[in-house]
């Protein structure tokens, strides 16, 4: 996933000199051949986030098209106050790069792991929340920013888990992109790394369409009644918060619907991570490891075949 | 004829601030010779023209003295004197604190510390672009308690923005008290000039001191951000405001809208 966004990038600006690189002093290797091939074009802002933001603000009204790298945990939480005045409330064409999202620092503790991002940026108007789930919607997911003529974040999580699709895709803002068919009388409804561990369990026997959810707002209301016109029960899983990420979009689309659909929220309970250890430990800490989201699933009362 | 004199901009000010009535009478009062040295002789702007390309770039980092930069903008032919007298009437667009959805303002404050940001990012765009345009940004003492202020003279020093003018308006009053009884600063010229600032400090209510500086600072390409330290008096053109820190919240009654601008009419 970091080499489909190191390779956008480098295009991008390869085509477009307005484009820029802009970093907090993270992203080290990530930005060699963006440094090598467009050098003019990167700009380290140092261990300044909040200025970064500023900054690139500024450079957006000046007429140049910034990228904004930080962990999920600092872009765009530590600089949300930034994001929503100086580039949302102008609608000012910004993309944010959230890398590290959900619990991919899972040695270095709670101040580098990021559950509550997709909640704090979905509630900005104008701001685009996207969440790739593999390499090729990382790739669709760049093009769709650079297209977008308003802020954009895109949120990075864990990128080593086996790709999704079997090859590019490309979707509009607001899309799902199924990668599984069931029965259609339950449909999983997942993003960014989960989309993973859905397709896993679904392959394992669970009988459900899985959808890919790269875009979490916009979200296309219509696409999701016409999961719901047949589904009879929606698990929702993501590695965020269960409260304000793709679960509570899924719930406040379904509440507004004449047809009763079950939703299950499979997410983060409300809570920090205590221990450290591998991110795979703290997927099960959190009981969001393959095994643990099964047996949730079976719990809401949805069998495997 | 456009002149930007100081106590015209004064009554506007006041004429506003009773019609909406509204507070920050006095951070408007402060920086009102800033203001109108800047539109009267340096600023590349035109009213009729806001968002013109190649302008120079204003930013009014500490937003609660919008008010006097209404009172430019009206100058300069950008903001109607209908809308200046509904100030504050529902639905009307000039709000009690920079926006920058209203013409001639190039940046949303109020929230302190942002303007500065980006500023520093107009500067440097003009910088990449190979413009000559300079952005000119005005900061409140009380405002460089904010940690982005020295971020952003951090940046704006390595990537050697000397285009990038901050006048600092050093009336020494911040919302609850003096800036000595808050979080004192110190020197303050020294501070930017630790930074790698060239620096400059000046009587914020002496139009010549100010354009001098500037004329002489425009002339310094050297790499280094510039910095103008103003010296100013909080309220400053009513005598009853000069130095009352109420200022910052009171509203105008008649009695007090007629004595103040007695003052500012027999002043002229």
């Amino acid at each position: 996933m970091r080499t489909a966004f190191s390779d956008a990038i480098v295009a991008a600006a390869e085509t477009d000199s307005r484009v820029l690189m802009l970093t907090g002093d993270h992203g080290y290797a990530l930005f060699d051949p963006f440094r090598k091939r467009c050098p003019a074009q990167y700009i380290n802002c140092g261990i300044a986030e909040q200025n970064m933001v500023g900054v690139a603000a500024g450079l957006a009204k000046a007429g140049f098209r910034p990228v904004v790298y930080g962990l999920a945990a600092f872009v765009p939480l530590r600089v949300l106050e930034q994001i929503k005045i100086d580039v949302c409330y102008e609608d000012l064409p910004v993309i944010f790069v959230g890398d590290g999202a959900g619990f991919v620092y899972s040695h270095l503790g709670t101040s580098h792991q990021s559950t509550e991002d997709i909640a704090c940026t979905r509630a900005l108007p104008g701001l685009t929340v996207l969440s790739p789930s593999d390499r090729y919607e990382v790739t669709a997911a760049m093009q769709l920013a650079f297209e977008s003529k308003g802020p954009v974040y895109l949120r990075l999580g864990k990128s080593d888990r086996g790709d999704v699709h079997t090859g590019p895709v490309s979707f509009a803002a607001g899309e799902l992109l199924q990668v599984r068919s069931g029965s259609g009388r339950v449909a999983v409804l997942a993003t960014g790394s989960m989309v993973r561990t859905a397709v896993d369990i679904v392959d394992g026997g669970l009988v459900a369409d899985v959808w890919s959810v790269p875009s979490i707002k916009p979200l296309d209301r219509g696409a999701l009644e016409a999961i719901c016109a047949e589904a009879e029960s929606l698990i929702v899983m993501e590695e965020h918060s269960v409260h304000g990420g793709l679960g509570s979009v899924i719930a406040e689309l379904v509440a507004g619907l004449s047809r009763p659909v079950r939703v299950c929220r499979i997410g983060v309970n409300d809570r920090f991570s205590r221990y450290c250890g591998t991110y795979d430990y703290l997927l099960r800490e959190h009981e969001l490891d393959a095994a643990s989201v099964a047996r949730r699933i079976a719990a809401f009362g949805v069998a495997a075949a | 004829m456009t002149t930007f004199d100081p106590l015209q901009v004064r009554r506007t000010v006041l004429r506003m601030a009773y019609a909406g009535s509204t507070v920050h009478i006095g951070c408007a009062f402060s920086i009102v010779e800033l203001l109108t040295v800047l539109y009267r002789s340096h600023l590349r702007f035109d009213g009729h023209d806001p968002r013109a390309t190649g302008r120079d770039y204003l930013v009014l980092s500490k937003g609660h003295g919008v008010m006097a930069q209404y009172a430019c903008l009206h100058e300069s032919g950008c903001l109607s004197a209908e809308e200046m007298q509904r100030y504050f009437g529902d639905g009307t667009r000039l709000k009690g604190l920079a926006d920058a959805h209203v013409p001639g303002i190039e940046a949303t404050t109020g929230s302190l510390g942002h303007g500065l940001s980006v500023a520093a990012g107009l500067a440097l765009g003009a910088k990449l672009g190979k413009t000559d345009q300079r952005c000119y940004t005005v900061v409140g003492d009380g405002e460089i308690n904010e940690g982005t202020i020295w971020e952003a003279m951090l940046f704006a020093a390595q990537f050697r923005l000397d285009n990038l003018f901050v006048l600092v308006d050093k009336n020494g009053f911040q919302a609850m008290g003096t800036t000595d009884e808050v979080i004192a600063l110190g020197d303050v010229g020294g501070k930017f000039a630790a930074f790698g600032c060239d620096v400059a400090k000046v009587d914020g209510h002496d139009e010549g001191q100010i354009d001098a500086a500037l004329v002489s600072m425009k002339a310094m390409q050297n790499g280094r951000p510039k910095v103008i330290v103003a010296n100013t008096v909080k309220g400053k053109g009513v005598s009853f405001m000069e130095n009352d820190n109420r200022w910052h919240y009171t509203r105008l009654d008649a009695g007090t809208y007629a004595a103040a601008m007695a003052e500012l009419e027999g002043a002229a």
